[in-house]
């Protein structure tokens, strides 16, 4: 691990509920994200994938271990900075319900910016905008775009404010394959061309293949990764998890 | 389905609380205005049971002249009867006693020297009999001489008087030392009325100088029935020769109750009205919680019908939760209305307005107010609960559901119309405001502008809140998700503010009408009396005649004009007269003549007659009236037509005609204008008006403008329980408000994650919630204050003969009542902002 990790946690434990009915969800997560790669986490249902993308991006707390994104502990913030955090340095785009229905596309965008009072660079969201393709939807509202159109304003959203690194939960679950390729295609270009990390939680294999990086989880531990993978080594992989953890 | 209904409930538990606080909201206004109307009828009828207690009364059978204030409500009066028969009556067989109702006007002085008096409530003088039933003695002992009183219970700690004490009282115009030496019980609240017992003898000295009362009480010997008592009576007062009666206890204490609740009858038509609009404004708010609830619960409700509930399935299932929480609201909101009326009770209480103790929870209002409670639930969730049921099964599959907002069309055109009939309604009235139905078409005309108005209130909120909201859209990033919040959803935004509105239009016309009487009054004053000062009794007692005398008998007076009133009989019809000195015309009153010779009339014995009445009565200028008195008869010409609101009688003759009419102890006299003597120091004579009225102690000099203020004053009073009851209409419409915002965090949970998530900071979120209902609240009391001034404003046109003719609207009161808009709105956002602000990112992100 050459290049500084943009977020990396360790021995990471997260339990839910307390006494018999506690739920481990993390069991000792040691992991360092690449700075400049698009990574994926990949796991069955249960295996506590959205659980580290939560506790990474300080949207839950980690019951024990430490979380570092961009050089900042964010295991140990108060809910005031945590909430600066997230409007400065970290992009989100979730699975669905990405965007206040009752703003324009282009206010949605530009939202993070305003919630942080900050100047908008528009050849930065000219570029974005443009790269995405939604020049000429920017002055509809969420119920006016279709289910891409949607999750690439999410994305472009995700992207405008410049953030350290963007967390994605699942974003292409709720689309179809033509859409999910433009979406996954365009996360990927942003690592490559504008240099952006981008971590991203996914349950299906021929997203993975966009990464540079899968991560495995199983029962809330790591228990593999595959650098740049194709559907058929995830599938693989994913497979022999089953196979280990059966 | 029960047991999903019933799950339903136990798994909401928060939106099944605000869903009930909106019902107990609603049920305890209307339980809180049905039992405050209850409680007062009861306070006067339980007066007339306590204190009417004789077996039978004797009164006079032929219809005379009387005592009678500015008013036409006086119930009828009759030749009164001799004393001389209460001797004759007693030695009937099986008549225990025979009482002389000797009573009248009284005001008492009390501790601080300034007379005892609450509200409007009357100050009266009863004799104390020791055989009276009604009166038990508390302490100390009865009234024995001229110079001993006893007072009622309530009136004593009113008085700040003790046992022991001297004070003095005002009785026939005469100011009389007294001392106190009983504390009489009469075993009701008299709802502020001042009660003084005098011995018999002054007491017929006092009130029956001529030897001749309104009614004796006849008590039966034990074994006796009413009726037979009446039957034994009534052979004795036909030989007797003198015009008189005998009627049972019953049928006078049915009488009286009636009588008063005729002239209760404002009060209570007005808290029907009341309770209408409460009930209406309950309805709404429950209406209003339901659509949202199930609107929340669509996917769960889609679900159920894609696993094979049939759509009446579904629909019965919303029904029987809202039956649920129907149930449950109106048994806690009957709980807390009755709790507002013990409040208010207590409140009145403050103020000297003493009501019976016991809170009225009668059949009726606990029926009404659950049935209304359960049945607007029920009937309010069966409209949307309709259209869930009708959802499409696979819309549980979708991940966002959103009923079809429809269009706002057919509420634009229904609003409309209505608005158009309304507006019509009232040009009608204002086309033609002599007219017979005048009233009751503009009545009907403005609850038909209000009702289109709430129909259209959608499509205005949208309009209205993109406008009023521009300000706030370059505060990023609250202001244009605060604005896009309150215009989303028109028809939520309209509904949270319909509460709000309704009372804000009540409160908006309350102070134009306000306003306006006060203008009125003051402009009547100052167009009609070009006196220098005016004298008034306190607690709408007389201005001593002896006060009077020595007011005139200052040099610097150059008259003292005095305005006696009785009741006087034309035909079957009693009327208010008032006698002047003919002289005061153009000297302390200018009036306005319409047609005749006003002065010249007066000086040549005939009768001017207010231009309303001669429309009313169809009278024309010559006509002789019969003018009937109780203590004499006189014919008089119609001289002159006037328009006088300064008058406020329908008849004005001179006094000498009134004199022979009514001995002066029945001539009401509650105001002497008193004009300088030329060259004479007109600021200097108010310290000698004041030295020289300082022994009557009941009578205050004013100018002009403290008499205005006077005026105003005594309508203020009246306005207090109106104020006090818009007040909790409006503190009701702030809980909607809450209410609707916490069900609406509650519904937007997922939104208000995301905005957290990409990092909108506790505060902002707070602030935009706040703006939000600042905003809603701004918008409900804008409509609503248009609405309630632009009605009113309309109301000197149809209403000039009552004396409203100057419209005045209280654009300040109007500005402050916009800026509190603001403090509710903030107020009503402190618990859904302060919610929304704790949802925790994680879970509103990963919310169902």
């Amino acid at each position: 691990m050459t290049a500084p990790a943009i977020a990396s946690a360790r021995d990471l434990v997260k339990v839910y509920g307390s006494g018999e009915t506690s739920v481990r969800a993390l069991d000792g997560v040691d992991v360092d994200l690449v700075r400049g790669e698009l990574t994926a986490i990949m796991g069955p249902s249960g295996s506590g994938k959205s659980t580290l993308m939560h506790c990474l991006a300080g949207l839950d707390r980690p019951t024990s271990g430490t979380v570092v994104v961009d050089g900042q502990t964010v295991s140990s913030m108060s809910e005031r900075k945590l909430t600066a955090l997230r409007r400065t340095r970290i992009g989100f785009v979730f699975q669905a319900y990405n965007l206040v229905p009752t703003l324009t596309a282009l206010e949605n965008i530009t939202l993070p910016l305003d919630i942080a009072r900050r100047q908008v660079d528009h050849a930065h969201l000219d570029l974005v905008v443009d790269t995405l393709g939604l020049t000429d939807r920017l002055g509809h509202k969420p119920n006016e775009l279709s289910g891409g159109q949607q999750q690439r304003v999410a994305c472009a959203r995700a992207l405008v404010a410049r953030p350290a690194v963007v967390f994605a939960d699942e974003p292409t679950g709720n689309l179809d394959s033509t859409s999910a390729a433009e979406v996954l295609g365009f996360l990927r270009s942003s690592v490559d061309e504008l240099g952006q990390s981008v971590v991203m939680v996914t349950h299906d294999p021929t997203s993975a293949s966009y990464a540079h990086r899968v991560l495995f989880l199983a029962d809330g531990r790591l228990v593999g990764e595959l650098r740049d993978p194709t559907a058929d080594t995830v599938l693989a992989a994913l497979t022999a998890i089953r196979v280990g953890a059966g | 389905m029960v047991r999903v209904a019933l799950r339903g409930v136990r798994a909401h538990l928060v939106r099944f609380c605000l869903s009930v606080l909106a019902v107990a909201l609603g049920v305890a206004f209307v339980a809180g205005t049905f039992a405050l109307r209850t409680m007062l009828s009861s306070t006067f009828t339980d007066i007339v049971a306590t204190t009417t207690l004789g077996d039978a009364y004797v009164r006079g059978s032929e219809p005379a002249g009387g005592t009678g204030g500015p008013d036409r409500i006086t119930p009828q009066v009759r030749n009164p009867v001799p004393l001389t028969l209460v001797d004759e009556l007693e030695a009937v067989d099986g008549v225990a006693a025979v009482l002389a109702d000797v009573q009248g006007p009284l005001v008492l002085v009390g501790a601080d020297g300034t007379a005892v008096q609450s509200t409007q409530a009357p100050s009266f003088a009863f004799p104390y009999y020791p055989q009276d039933p009604a009166v038990d003695v508390v302490a100390g002992r009865p009234p024995a001489a001229a110079d001993e009183i006893g007072v009622e219970s309530a009136s004593l700690a009113a008085s700040g008087l003790a046992l022991g004490d001297a004070t003095s009282v005002v009785v026939g115009g005469a100011v009389r030392p007294v001392t106190v030496v009983g504390e009489m019980g009469l075993g009701a609240a008299l709802a502020g009325a001042t009660v003084v017992f005098l011995d018999p003898q002054t007491a017929e000295a006092a009130f029956a100088p001529d030897g001749t009362v309104a009614t004796l009480s006849v008590l039966a010997a034990d074994g006796l029935t009413e009726q037979q008592l009446v039957d034994r009576l009534t052979p004795v007062l036909a030989e007797s020769g003198v015009p008189a009666e005998a009627v049972t206890g019953d049928e006078v204490r049915e009488q009286s109750t009636e009588n008063i609740l005729t002239v209760l009858g404002f009060i209570t038509t007005f808290l029907l009205v009341f309770a209408g609009i409460s009930l209406f404004v309950g309805g709404f708010i429950i209406a209003n919680t339901f659509s949202m609830w199930v609107r929340q619960r669509t996917r769960e409700l889609a679900l159920l019908r894609a696993v094979g509930a049939s759509p009446l399935q579904v629909f019965t299932s919303i029904v029987l939760q809202a039956a649920i929480v129907g149930v449950v609201g109106a048994v806690l909101g009957v709980a807390g209305g009755l709790g507002l009326v013990v409040v208010l009770r207590e409140v009145l209480g403050r103020f000297g307005m003493e009501l019976t103790g016991r809170v009225p929870l009668d059949g009726f209002t606990l029926v009404v107010s659950v049935l209304v409670g359960t049945l607007v639930s029920v009937l309010a969730a069966a409209l949307p609960a309709r259209r869930a049921a009708l959802v499409p099964p696979v819309e549980a599959l979708r991940d966002e559901v959103t009923l079809p907002e429809r269009s706002l069309t057919r509420r634009a055109a229904v609003g409309i119309a209505l608005v158009a009939l309304g507006v019509g309604a009232v040009v009608v009235a204002l086309l033609d405001p002599t007219a017979d139905h005048a009233g009751a078409v503009l009545g009907i005309g403005a609850g038909a502008v209000v009702l289109g108005v709430l129909a259209a209130s959608p499509v205005l909120a949208r309009g209205f809140l993109r406008v009023a909201a521009l300000p706030f859209v370059s505060w990023r990033p609250v202001g244009p998700l605060a604005r896009g919040n309150v215009t989303r959803n028109p028809r939520r935004t309209a509904n949270t503010a319909g509460a709000l509105m309704i009372g804000m239009a009540l409160v908006g016309a309350a102070a134009v009408i306000a306003a306006t009487t006060q203008a009125s009054t003051s402009a009547i004053v100052t167009q009609e009396a070009t006196t220098d000062y005016i004298l008034r009794g306190a607690a709408q007692g007389t201005v001593p005649e002896q006060a009077v005398v020595a007011v005139r008998a200052l040099p610097d007076v150059r008259a003292a004009d005095t305005f006696a009133t009785a009741s006087v009989l034309v035909g079957d019809a009693a009327f208010a007269v008032t006698g002047i000195d003919p002289t005061a015309v153009g000297r302390s009153i200018r009036t306005e003549v319409v047609e005749g010779d006003f002065p010249a009339a007066l000086a040549a014995g005939e009768v001017a007659v207010q231009r309303t009445t001669m429309d009313d009565e169809d009278w024309s200028l010559g006509d002789e009236l019969r003018l009937v008195g109780s203590s004499g008869t006189t014919t008089a010409a119609i001289g002159a037509v006037i328009d006088s609101p300064a008058f406020g009688v329908p008849l004005v003759v001179s006094q000498d005609v009134l004199d022979p009419l009514f001995p002066p102890d029945e001539q009401r006299m509650t105001t002497v204008f008193v004009t300088a003597a030329d060259g004479a120091d007109v600021a200097a004579l108010r310290d000698e008006l004041t030295e020289a009225v300082r022994p009557y102690v009941v009578v205050s000099v004013m100018d002009s403008e403290e008499f205005v203020s006077d005026l105003a004053a005594q309508v203020d009073r009246v306005l207090v329980i109106l104020y006090a009851l818009l007040g909790l209409s409006v503190v009701i419409a702030v809980l909607g408000i809450v209410n609707t915002l916490a069900l609406s965090v509650i519904e937007r949970t997922r939104e208000i994650g995301l905005l957290r998530a990409v990092g909108l900071g506790r505060l902002q979120l707070g602030t935009t919630i706040t703006l939000e209902s600042v905003l809603t609240a701004v918008f409900g009391t804008t409509v609503g204050l248009v609405m309630g001034v632009a009605l009113a404003a309309t109301l000197p046109t149809v209403f000039a003969d009552v004396g409203l003719r100057t419209l005045a609207v209280p654009w300040t009161s109007l500005a402050l009542m916009l800026a509190l808009a603001v403090v509710v709105g903030v107020v009503a956002a402190l618990w859904p902002a302060v919610r929304a602000a704790r949802l925790p990112v994680l879970d509103a992100v990963s919310t169902e």
